[in-house]
């Protein structure tokens, strides 16, 4: 038999009448098919017919013989069909490499089945194969035998088996292994899961286990409930970690103040709505610290930027625009575009640090500020001092509309825009008041600025009232009013997904004369499709097959805001698509932009999707695709990114330039020289490009905006669509969207300070009092220090020449610090940093500012008598669990002198009541507001 | 080539791989192996122990230093203790260099080599792919070679499994080298029907080396010459040879596949020409087949007769000797041909005088069937016993000239788009010529800044 030079003779055997002489033909073919299969292949529908044949009685030889057969000829389908058909005979415990491939193939195919039947529930059902089921029935078993329940419940969430997840979850029987699993299980799920029905079903899944647990993963239950928008269970949580031990206690604080970042309004008011409000005095004060906590957060958080140590050298960066300002540079403040461009600079270079010396200073300058730009001027206050919630109000009333004076419209429109931004995502104490100045206003003006300030401060609530009278605003087809309403109501409802909005929006958009309305409605819908995914797909379709091109706008958005994040191909083809084929030029340059949100959690991919978009002949294109660059890059200092962008900011077309210098500006946020060289020669070019005297204004608002991006909040900000646990940001991403549209109106550029987010480590201890501590980051220091604001190139020169000085260096060099000395304080410091040795690690206190990037080198000392409570976070809020509470704590109060020359005058110091009280309470020495001051109406 | 130099070179191919490893790129580690040929004869043993005690991981180095009957295994103690990333598709390439070695210098070891071609797709590696393919060759060759042939025919179900294993990772480079060999090793026991049969089941992968797909038409063609397919048999070796580099190297493959194409060619019915025969690289190896051509163009069978008498052991070694068997038919058509063209009517006598044929009842047949199969146009008068040819037709009134010249345009055409497909461009390079033009706008904009600079001073 081994030297058997041809199978002919076996295959004419399956011709003769004699079934036994048949079935001794099949069992010796079986044996030598793998050598023979060529010439056996061309008997294969004899084999076939075999099979076919139900008087046959071994059909099944046949049908593993035909499997085979096709298994060699590369027809994997028919080969699995063949091999179903074997039944028993096709064994799958023995390990070939056609049982593996037909395995593979049969696993393939039922995750496609499985997915056909979730997608078309309504039409024809997909049936499966009872024996494909059978065969992975039995693989799954095969794994829950070998231990490999990660392989066992992945191809269980593809396939959607929810049966087998929770089969799966329930073998493993080691704890420590279980927590692992389920960890596991959750990112997964979120990540890879596109289907949001099954999706929920696993986390409602995952949160039963975790609820059987003794000490759960507290962080990842408390994810769950806020994906699964679960408030009582969440609430019930709170409650009974609050009723446990101080530890407990401390993760409840820990998980209130990622709740306060992660969810939405509604949630957090419904979550503070079901703590019962009786037991908070019944039992013990502990629950109305979790709940005060909440609405004290909202203090601590301008707290992160504001009481940061190294507060920040923004000194100079106003310097600069002082001196643009008063006139030594060339930008003619009387150019209404530029008097924008400077505002937005000041207001995001200081956003959330409550310094508005700037606008104090140039008291005479912003009264110079007329019509819109005065809106804005305004309206920056809101972005200068966002978070301050408590004082919001009466930092703004001198511009705020009073009953029976009537003010400058525009003032009192930005007024309300500002408070709404003060107040962003927060927004429960001055929603009502906004609702009201909008019923009272008649100026469309003051009607589009509470629009927009209730549109901010209302994010997310889903609350009927807001909305019904924003409409009554719409309805009355105004259109700069009309607009703001438009974008408000998106805001209100956002990502509730609600039909009812939609309806009437689309409805009102396609009656409406007004462009401007019309765009308003258009984004303002795509916000209520925020992380919808497939659920807005008819949506999607709809709009962009919409004969309006701003409609199809809104349907390009709609896929942003729908998909962002997702990474999904789906939308990427899309979104490609309409970048190369719409007429519309806004249309194609959203397209190219939503780019960046659909990719911004995979930014290496994005340079390489818009490589050749960005080299397209339609400027429109180029300037979406730097956007998207910027959008996906924010914060990374990606190369390839840079690279591209590079070559945009010498482009013959204005808008592109502008594209490319805010682009570069959010890639290269709290970036210094020594992590990203680039940084010293953009910096450059944006005052190269704003000191142009025959620039085009366009660009240079680009630069001006860029480099007011780049300092953002004195430093201490990030742009991000990420939040810190890795999940999308939605104010950020909201915001970023609605940054985008300042296209078509600048004050819209302010909605870029959602996004901005605070970087540092805040540590808190039980009584969220902020005690003193150390951590240690194990990069070089210069790594991640402040970028020095002036003079860069000076101060790298001193650290190169530091080994061999000639005597004309050492000459300059004295004559540099003369000339250093006379810059001032800030520069001081900056002197110091260059050391011939530099440490490879260094310790930072409570209050650092910590870059994402830094993050991973940070790290707390293991016997440190305080650690944090939630593993692996080094960013944000953490609690710090007290390993020695009796010992006397040290605070820090951050004070520092009110001088009106240092930047920082803004302070807050936090006096830390006794525990019993459990609150903080900001009385510090607040700044005075900044005089009032009048508008000169020229 | 000194020692050092050849080191040299052999480092470079390392580095080579080993950023094709980094980078992802499979067309460095194309590069690497191509760069091999230049010092494959260079090798010896002291090179590549340095090279294997260099660069080969532990789970290797021992094998493959026991196969260099290398002496001082002393030394590689001391080096090992130096951390280095170890790369696997280096130790295999070091393995193959081993291979190449010991096939050059005749010391095959099958041993060796069969532990490299078996455990090569058990690392499942796709950067491993194309070194797979020529490991694979390699070893193939080596049981080809052994003195016992029992290992050569079975290795067929080793290949088969090779070729299934190689065609479910897309391994293309292994599958053309894995189909090339079991279509190698069929024709060596002259199993064409199975050869056949093979290749109608399998699909040669179009991402195959050029040399591989040149050795895949040349079986091609052996087998179709077989099955009496002439047209594409021709076919095949001429692609075959153009595919094919023509170097030094190859002038064994040139060779055999001149040897079946001429041999076609007679069948059907054309004569090779003549500077076929005097290529420097081919003259002496295609002697036997030039006197066979001469008689089959003057169709003098007393010559062919001759010529494959004395040559008789020259064809079977070359595995044409069947196939030259058949020309004696041709032999006679060809005399016919020549008898037609040269006289207009001609007695039967006289043509089966100068065919050498036993009778004239003989010629009338075969002029017959030569009329029937229209190798010659002309009618036999049986009264008499005479051919008479009729006129020749004037090919150029005729579509025929229309008909080549398409073809060969066509076919000129084809060659430039696959060149065009075949060519690289590197990224980015497009660039370079836009800094150029970037930096004319930037001048542009200068010289329009600087005007209008001059305007506004103008106006005070």
């Amino acid at each position: 038999m081994v030297n058997l030079t041809s199978a002919a003779g076996l295959v004419a055997l399956l011709h003769e009448d004699n079934a036994e002489i048949q079935i001794y033909a099949l069992q010796s073919l079986l044996q030598q098919v793998d050598l023979f299969w060529p010439e056996i292949s061309e008997a294969v529908t004899k084999i076939e017919e075999l099979y076919e044949d139900e008087l046959f009685k071994q059909r099944q030889l046949a049908a593993l013989l035909a499997s085979k057969i096709y298994y060699h000829l590369g027809e994997y389908d028919e080969s699995l069909s063949f091999a179903l058909g074997a039944e028993s005979l096709f064994d799958i415990s023995k390990s070939s490499e056609f049982v593996d491939t037909i395995i593979a193939k049969g696993i393939d195919k039922y995750i496609s089945l499985r997915r056909q039947q979730m997608d078309q529930s309504q039409t024809s059902a997909v049936v499966i194969d009872k024996r494909i089921e059978q065969v992975v029935e039995k693989m799954f078993t095969r794994c829950f035998n070998d231990k490999e329940y990660k392989q066992a419940i992945g191809i269980a969430l593809e396939s959607f088996r929810l049966d087998v997840v929770e089969n799966a979850i329930n073998q493993v029987k080691d704890t420590t292994e279980k927590i692992k699993i389920l960890k596991w299980v959750l990112t997964t799920v979120l990540e890879i899961v596109q289907n949001l029905e099954f999706r929920n079903k696993v986390l409602r899944l995952l949160a039963n286990f975790y609820h059987t647990q003794t000490e759960p993963d507290y962080d990842s239950v408390c994810q769950c409930y806020i994906h699964l928008n679960d408030f009582a269970a969440c609430a019930e949580l709170l409650k009974s970690l609050v009723e446990k031990d101080e530890f407990h206690k401390l993760v409840a604080y820990q998980l209130a103040f990622d709740l306060e970042e992660n969810a939405t309004q509604e949630f957090l008011s419904k979550v503070l709505g079901s703590l019962p409000a009786s037991q908070i005095q019944a039992v013990t004060s502990t629950a109305a610290d979790s709940d005060a906590m909440e609405v004290d957060n909202n203090e601590t958080q301008p707290l992160l930027s504001e009481s940061n140590k190294n507060i920040s050298p923004q000194d100079s960066a106003f310097n600069k625009i002082r001196k643009i300002i008063s006139g030594e540079s060339a930008l003619e403040s009387k150019n209404s575009v530029y008097h924008n461009a400077i505002t937005f600079a000041n207001a995001f270079m200081n956003c959330g640090t409550t310094s508005d010396e700037f606008l104090r200073q140039n008291l005479e300058w912003l009264s110079r500020a007329t019509h819109w730009t005065k809106f804005s001027a305004t309206a920056a206050l809101g972005v200068i001092h966002k978070g301050q919630i408590e004082k919001g109000k009466d930092l703004l009333s001198p511009y705020l509309p009073k009953d029976g004076v009537s003010g400058s419209a525009y003032c009192e429109g930005g007024a309300l825009f500002a408070l709404g931004l003060v107040n962003a995502n927060h927004g429960a104490g001055v929603v009502e008041y906004l609702v009201k100045s909008l019923k009272d206003a008649t100026d469309e003006t003051v009607q589009a600025g509470a629009c927009l300030g209730l549109g901010v401060a209302g994010m997310a609530t889903d609350d009927d009232d807001v909305y019904e009278s924003l409409k009554n605003v719409l309805f009355s087809d105004s259109a700069v009013a009309g607009e703001s309403a438009g974008l408000a109501m998106g805001l209100v409802m956002l990502g509730t997904a609600s039909a009812k909005a939609v309806d009437e929006m689309i409805q009102y958009a396609h009656e409406t004369q007004h462009e401007k309305i019309i765009r308003g409605l258009a984004v303002g819908i795509s916000m209520i499709m925020y992380g919808r995914e497939v659920e807005a797909d008819v949506l999607i379709e709809q709009l962009s097959l919409d004969k309006d091109p701003v409609l199809r706008y809104g349907g390009i958005y709609t896929v942003a805001m729908a998909y962002s994040g997702t990474g999904s191909n789906k939308a990427i083809r899309r979104l490609l698509h309409v970048a190369v084929s719409d007429v519309s030029d806004d249309v194609r340059r959203a397209a190219v932009t939503a780019i960046g949100f659909v990719l911004f959690r995979t930014p290496k991919q994005v340079p390489k999707v818009v490589q050749l978009l960005s080299e397209s002949y339609n400027p429109h294109v180029r300037y979406g695709a730097a956007l998207a660059l910027g959008i996906s890059c924010a914060g990374t200092g990606f190369k390839d990114a840079l690279d591209l962008l590079d070559p945009m900011i010498k482009d013959p077309v204005d808008f592109v330039r502008q594209g490319a210098l805010i682009a570069m500006a959010m890639i290269l946020i709290q970036h210094n020289e020594v992590l990203t060289p680039k940084v010293k020669e953009v910096r450059k070019l944006y005052e190269t490009v704003i000191g142009d005297k025959h620039g085009e204004v366009m660009a240079k608002f680009g630069a001006v905006l860029g480099q007011g991006l780049i300092d953002a909040g004195g430093r201490n900000v990030t742009v991000s669509l990420n939040s810190r646990n890795g999940h999308n940001s939605m104010p950020s991403i909201v915001g970023m969207a609605l940054f985008t549209q300042y296209w078509y109106w600048y004050p819209l550029t302010h909605f870029l300070s959602l996004s901005f987010q605070p970087t540092g480590l805040i540590g808190l201890n039980g009584n969220l009092e902020i005690p003193k501590f150390t951590c240690t980051s194990n990069a070089k220091p210069s790594l991640f220090a402040y970028p020095p604001p002036t003079k860069v190139k000076e101060v790298e020169v001193v650290e190169k020449v530091a080994t061999a000085v000639l005597s004309t260096t050492a000459k300059a060099k004295s004559r540099q610090k003369k000339s250093d000395k006379e810059k001032g304080a800030v520069d001081m410091d900056v002197k110091k940093a260059p050391k011939k040795k530099e440490e490879s690690s260094e310790t930072l206190e409570n209050l650092a500012r910590i870059c994402p990037l830094q993050a991973q080198y940070v790290t707390f000392d293991k016997d440190a008598r305080y650690v944090p409570v939630k593993k692996g976070a080094v960013e944000g809020i953490i609690l710090m669990n007290d390993r020695t509470p009796n010992e006397p704590v040290e605070l820090i109060s951050s004070s520092q002198p009110a001088n009106a020359v240092e930047a920082t005058s803004a302070t807050s110091t936090v006096t830390a009541t006794p525990a019993s009280a459990g609150t903080v309470s900001a009385a510090g020495n607040e700044p005075a507001p900044p005089a009032p001051f009048e508008y000169t109406e020229d | 080539m000194s020692e050092v130099l050849v080191l040299q070179s052999a480092n470079a191919c390392i580095a080579l791989i080993t950023r094709a490893v980094d980078e992802n790129e499979q067309r460095l580690i194309a590069r690497a192996l191509r760069n091999t040929a230049t010092f494959r004869h260079k090798l010896d043993r002291t090179i590549l122990t340095k090279l294997v005690v260099e660069n080969v991981s532990s789970t290797f180095k021992q094998t493959f230093l026991n196969n260099l009957k290398a002496m001082d295994t002393s030394e590689d103690t001391t080096v090992e203790s130096v951390s280095k990333k170890y790369i696997l598709s280096v130790d295999y390439y070091l393995g193959y260099l081993i291979l190449l070695f010991q096939h050059d210098s005749k010391e095959i070891s099958i041993e060796f080599s069969t532990y490299l071609a078996q455990s090569i797709p058990k690392a499942n590696k796709r950067e491993l792919d194309l070194i797979a393919a020529k490991v694979y060759f390699y070893h193939y060759r080596n049981l080809e070679l052994s003195s016992n042939k029992e290992f050569w025919i079975n290795a067929r179900g080793s290949l088969l499994a090779a070729h299934r294993t190689a065609t479910l990772r897309q391994d293309y480079e292994s599958q053309a080298v894995l189909i090339n060999l079991l279509l190698r090793n069929y024709l060596s026991t002259n199993h064409y029907d199975l050869a056949d049969k093979l290749v109608s089941k399998t699909q040669f992968p179009e991402q195959a080396a050029n040399n591989q797909l040149a050795r895949y038409n040349y079986y091609l063609g052996r087998i179709k010459a077989i099955q009496l397919d002439y047209t594409s048999s021709n076919k095949y070796l001429l692609q075959a040879m153009r595919k094919a580099l023509v170097t030094k190297a190859t002038s064994g493959f040139q060779q055999a596949v001149n040897k079946v194409a001429i041999i076609v060619q007679l069948l059907m019915g054309e004569i090779p020409e003549r500077n076929v025969f005097r290529q420097p690289m081919l003259k002496n190896s295609l002697v036997p087949y030039l006197k066979i051509t001469s008689a089959v163009r003057v169709g003098d069978l007393h010559l062919f007769q001759e010529a494959l008498g004395k040559f008789t052991s020259e064809f079977q070694r070359d595995k044409t000797f069947t196939l030259i068997l058949r020309l004696r038919h041709n032999v006679i058509k060809a005399g016919i041909r020549m008898l037609s063209l040269s006289y207009s009517r001609i007695s039967l006598r006289d043509t089966c005088l100068k065919l050498q044929l036993d009778s004239e009842e003989d010629a009338e047949y075969v002029v017959g069937k030569a009329i029937r199969d229209g190798v010659v146009d002309a009618v036999i008068n049986h009264e008499k016993g005479y051919m008479k040819s009729k006129e020749n037709v004037d090919i150029y009134s005729t579509n025929e000239p229309q008909n080549a010249f398409h073809q060969r345009i066509s076919f000129c055409l084809n060659l430039h788009n696959e060149s065009v497909q075949a060519m690289r461009f590197p990224m980015n390079a497009h660039k370079k010529d836009l800094a150029v033009l970037n930096d004319l706008i930037e001048e542009e904009k200068k010289l329009v800044n600087e005007i209008a600079n001059e305007e506004d001073d103008a106006e005070f």
